[in-house]
């Protein structure tokens, strides 16, 4: 084994597929796999949105007929309010209405010939603080919590706005062909799509079928049905009576497709010297859209007893794109503030943070799985706050995470042909999390048929209803579908068995795709399957109903622990290790759950660090959308990180969620280490240099 | 994307002579294309010619037919060809061992894939990053408008130095390289045929649309200068992968024993120009490697005239910092650096 992947054997043995790697690794590679993006249907139109460029202004003028007149160009259309004036738009981004050509050259012209002029507004709000007025006041049973002290800690915690920056921009491509048509969508719900499509494409569900076999990420932006990019493709498919290609450029994506939106965490806090936290009062704000909601923040998050704490919250109106649901909605705002809040009382009271934790969590694996967390990162060299003399200075932090189990229905079909080859069907997508190799395996291992035996099929309207990948549902209710329809297509096989050699069907089994009674093989699987008089169909059903039988109930708890080095002349931070401890009950793939824990890991590291929209404050324009000032994570960045599957109640236990847990507390837990090496905290994400040498300034310079 | 027509010119004055054609209303020189395409993507310009000098070399062929490398000696001095690549020099030999603070800038920006493609040429007429500046609905300055939207916007990774009326910072790891080290650069298309690096460039009150004062017609086709085995750059970015400096130094010393009997140092990231601390130079004179509390004095005076706007005074300690480091690195001492990370 290298010395890459040196940290992973802790890992084996803790799943019912260790070695496999995706079924659709190779096609993602090479390019053989078609994303939604990549479909150009024959005779297609292009659409492209008409958007506001700042954040808040209305069109003063644009030539329609100069775009009309560039070859190729088919449409423009402008929504008009009532009085016949131009909708305005409220944010950067905000369509006002949309442009259809033959070519992407056409659409360009013509957007050029448009030539539209826009007055702005100077009256916006780009910031949450310039939206705050003043502090809220502190009700009544938390002041008296806050009266009786003993101490009151007391602090303002912000973040910033994260963008999902999916790989692959959100949009649709209609293959109309008449009266039916396919759409191939970038969507995080397959039938969400379908559901929403039919009326503006001018036809029945029934006449047309959605893709969306592979899908260039989510992160919760692509759970908003067919989408205005959806709708407004089939509403031109349908006038135009052709196909119809709309998908969003990398710009677009940053401006118009949805965020994390920014937070500001007000904490008043009663403690004691001794750590036990009395209560008190927290008010937080979510930076949203025009419209309200979809800005809260999850503190106190439960995970941790903290008193009578009462908990106010506003959403406060930007003039920015909106927000929408992104990799655990809330929470790693509020986890945050609550980790280096943590950290904060624990240096004011002179206990170590990590026994302020083992003494405020809830939970003994919570706890278990702090004190493994610590040992595993090396705790014990963790030094006071601020106590080092060096320049570079080491810090350790931690933080941890829980996620709930939310139903969902799904359908799965397994299926034995003839010829001996089998058919896993389900309609959900791949977002990239691994649906796809999920279900191969946990058919594999139910019908007793190597992995590579079974197709997969999935992402497609037509195939059996699944839910969408929203809530971290996908793998505990489907797994335990296709167990059921394995399970029910290798009982339909085993009866022709016995039917054909005699007993019964349950002194069969199928192993390795071998017939065997009393452990030895007695038939082919080629054999066994030339008795079908046609096919199998193996069907399984997860739902709220079937929950306790399937053993999905449960918490999906975590600990992460971070080692990283502060340059306190240069304020860089660099991350060494994280250690993220993740539950998810049965694990179905030692690599796929690893990587959906790397992923979490990485994803909060970029949002500890680097990420942020940036609003022009005069203009209210996104300054940065695109991928170079829009900072992300890169592999330079990257520390050492070591996943650690919980498998304790992996036998007891089935699936759990693991999609969105493992990003909720890296953000924090860098936090705190950041804390622990300079001796004074930074309060605001992205914990950039600027901050830092702020920051280690105020604690009285760098050495 | 407008429709250009593509021009393959054979050797530097075709490309010269392309540059200036008189057919076209507007013709512009590409040679990796990364900041081409970036400005053709963004609507910001809408040339009717590209003329494509990737392929040109200069003095390709050496004695005896032999293909000259994109770096070499020529007598005593390094020359860059015009198209050697950032990860030419970032590998070369000859820059890592003569000229490490060459080697060092050009390794240290953008990405593998970028240096791959990004030439020298390219690197040192790239025009700005500003944020302003790549987006087309802001009709600022340098496009012709009437307002720097930077001074009171978002100007966190704006200039330091420098009266206005733009606040760019200039966008070239290279080019406060090669400042410290006087290199020349080498034109055709024109009478002269070479200018000083410190020629090249001007601040913003000399000529807002352009950077740079090469006449129209100038085609650079190489860079040369003495070697500089004691120097070193220093450079500090927020991300490690795919970023631009917030603030780097470069630093050029001449020894004598084990002095420093004379030095260059310019300041990149701070200004619309490669900035020349001439005051540090000064003040770096007479030191040894051993005198740190000399040369982290000498790096305090880096700071002076600096103007920080609204958002970026945080550049200003940035400054001393690498200052201070890239004369560490130049005399080949430690710098603090992070613990290796063992994967």
């Amino acid at each position: 084994m290298s010395e890459a992947t040196s940290n992973r054997p802790i890992n084996l043995g803790s799943s019912m597929n260790d070695q496999a790697t995706r079924l659709d690794a190779v096609a993602k590679i090479t390019g053989a796999a078609k994303y939604g993006r990549d479909v150009y249907p024959e005779g297609g139109v292009f659409i492209r949105f008409i958007r506001c460029p700042f954040g808040a202004a209305s069109l003063t003028s644009v030539d329609v007929a100069a775009a009309k007149a560039v070859p190729g160009v088919l449409d423009v259309e402008l929504t008009k309010k009532e009085d016949g004036s131009y909708k305005e738009g409220q944010y950067h981004g905000a369509t006002v209405g949309y442009i259809v050509a033959e070519s992407p050259r056409a659409l360009h012209r013509g957007m050029a010939a448009l030539a539209c002029t826009w007055k702005r507004k100077t009256e916006l709000t780009t910031s949450i603080d310039q939206g705050v007025k003043g502090e809220p006041e502190v009700p009544g049973a938390a002041a008296d919590v806050l009266k009786d002290g003993p101490n009151v800690f007391e602090a303002v915690y912000s973040t910033q706005v994260q963008t999902h920056s999916s790989l692959e921009t959100h949009g649709v491509s209609i293959d109309y062909k008449g009266d039916r048509a396919v759409v191939y969508a970038s969507t995080q719900g397959t039938f969400s799509v379908r559901d929403g499509l039919d009326q503006a494409l001018g036809m029945p569900a029934s006449n047309f079928e959605v893709v969306c076999e592979y899908v260039g990420g989510g992160f919760g932006s692509k759970l908003n049905g067919a989408g205005k990019e959806g709708l407004t493709a089939a509403k031109v498919a349908a006038k135009y009576k052709r196909p119809a290609y709309l998908f969003v450029d990398r710009k677009e994506e940053h401006l118009d497709t949805g965020n994390r939106p920014s937070s500001r965490s007000s904490v008043k806090i009663a403690y004691e010297k001794d750590g036990t936290i009395k209560g008190g009062h927290v008010f937080t704000w979510g930076g949203v859209g025009p419209n309200k909601g979809g800005g809260g923040v999850n503190i106190p998050s439960q995970r941790y007893s903290l008193g009578r704490v009462e908990k106010g919250h506003e959403d406060i109106s930007l003039n920015a794109g909106m927000p929408r649901a992104f990799r655990a909605p809330g929470h790693p705002q509020g986890a945050f503030a609550e980790e280096l809040m943590l950290d904060e009382i624990a240096a004011k009271c002179g206990i170590d943070p990590l026994e302020l934790r083992l003494k405020l969590v809830k939970g003994d694996v919570a706890a278990e799985m702090i004190r493994l967390g610590a040992k595993l990162i090396g705790w014990d060299r963790r030094v006071a706050n601020g106590s080092q003399k060096s320049v570079i200075k080491r810090g350790f932090g931690m933080g941890v995470t829980s996620w709930g189990r939310f139903p969902a229905s799904v359908e799965a079909e397994v299926n034995i042909n003839r010829d001996g080859s089998v058919e896993a069907r389900t309609g959900t997508q791949d977002i990239g999390t691994g649906q796809r190799t999920m279900v191969g395996i946990v058919t594999s291992e139910n019908l007793g048929v190597p992995l590579s035996a079974v197709t997969v099929h999935i992402g497609r309207s037509s195939l059996p209803e699944g839910p969408g990948s929203g809530g971290s549902v996908t793998t505990h209710n489907t797994a335990p579908a296709f167990m059921r329809a394995a399970q029910d297509a290798r009982g339909q096989l085993l009866e022709l068995v016995a039917k054909r050699a005699g007993g019964e069907a349950g002194d069969y089994s199928i192993a390795a795709g071998n017939i065997v009674k009393a452990g030895a093989k007695v038939m082919d699987w080629k054999d066994a399957c030339s008795l079908i008089a046609d096919a199998i169909r193996g069907r399984g059903k997860g739902s709220q109903k079937t929950i306790s039988e399937d053993k999905t109930t449960g918490t999906s708890n975590g600990a992460q622990f971070v080692d990283l080095e502060v340059d306190t002349e240069t304020g860089v931070v660099k991350v060494n290790r994280i250690v993220a401890i993740q539950a998810c009950g049965r694990v179905v793939s030692r690599k796929l759950a690893e990587s959906q824990i790397i992923g979490g890991v990485i994803q909060g590291i970029s949002y500890a660090l680097f990420e942020d929209r940036i609003l022009d404050r005069q203009t209210g324009a996104m300054v940065n959308p695109n991928l170079e000032w829009y900072k992300i994570a890169g592999p330079r960045d990257m520390p050492r990180i070591e996943p650690m599957l919980w498998s304790k109640d992996k036998e007891t236990a089935g699936p759990r969620s693991l999609g969105e847990p493992p990003t909720v507390p890296t953000s924090g837990a860098i936090a705190c280490a950041v804390f622990n090496a300079i001796g004074a905290p930074v309060r605001s994400l992205p914990i950039t240099p600027d901050r830092v040498l702020a920051a280690v300034a105020a604690a009285g310079g760098a050495v | 994307m407008n429709k250009f027509a593509i021009a393959q010119p054979a050797t530097f004055e075709q490309a010269s002579k392309a540059s200036v054609d008189k057919l076209y209303s507007l013709p512009v020189i590409k040679a990796g294309g990364v900041d081409v395409l970036d400005h053709l993507k963004e609507g910001l310009m809408e040339p009717d010619l590209l003329v494509n000098v990737r392929r040109l070399r200069y003095n390709e062929l050496g004695p005896a037919g032999a293909v000259n490398p994109p770096i070499r000696f020529e007598g005593k001095q390094i020359l860059l060809d015009a198209n050697a690549t950032l990860a030419d020099i970032a590998m070369s030999n000859i820059t890592l061992g003569q000229s490490p603070v060459l080697a060092q800038a050009a390794a240290n920006a953008a990405t593998p894939a970028v240096r791959n493609v990004a030439s020298v040429a390219g690197n040192l007429l790239q025009r700005p990053r500003c944020w302003y500046y790549r987006n087309n609905q802001f009709a600022c300055l340098k496009k012709g408008g009437n307002m720097c939207f930077a001074v009171e916007g978002e100007n966190k990774f704006h200039a330091i130095f420098g009266p206005g009326p733009c606040h760019i910072v200039h966008p070239s790891n290279l080019a406060p390289a090669l400042m410290a080290m006087d290199a020349t650069v080498h034109v055709v298309g024109s009478k002269r045929t070479s200018l000083p690096i410190s020629e090249l460039f001007h601040m913003p009150d000399k000529g807002i649309l352009s950077e740079h004062n090469l006449e129209p017609g100038e085609v650079v086709t190489h860079v040369t200068f003495d070697v500089a085995p004691t120097s070193g750059f220093y450079a500090i970015k927020e991300k490690q992968s795919f970023d631009w400096p917030c603030v780097f130094a470069c630093v050029k010393l001449t020894m004598s024993g084990g002095t420093i009997a004379a030095a260059r140092v310019v300041a990149g990231a701070v200004a619309p120009v490669p900035w020349e601390l001439a005051a540090v130079a000064e003040k770096l004179k007479g030191l040894s490697k051993a005198d740190e509390a000399g040369i982290a004095a000498a790096a305090e005076l880096a700071v002076q005239g600096a103007r920080p706007m609204t958002g970026n005074a945080y550049k200003v300690a940035m400054l001393k910092v690498c200052v201070k480091r890239a004369v560490t690195i130049a005399l080949g001492g430690q710098v603090p650096s992070f613990s290796e990370i063992r994967r």
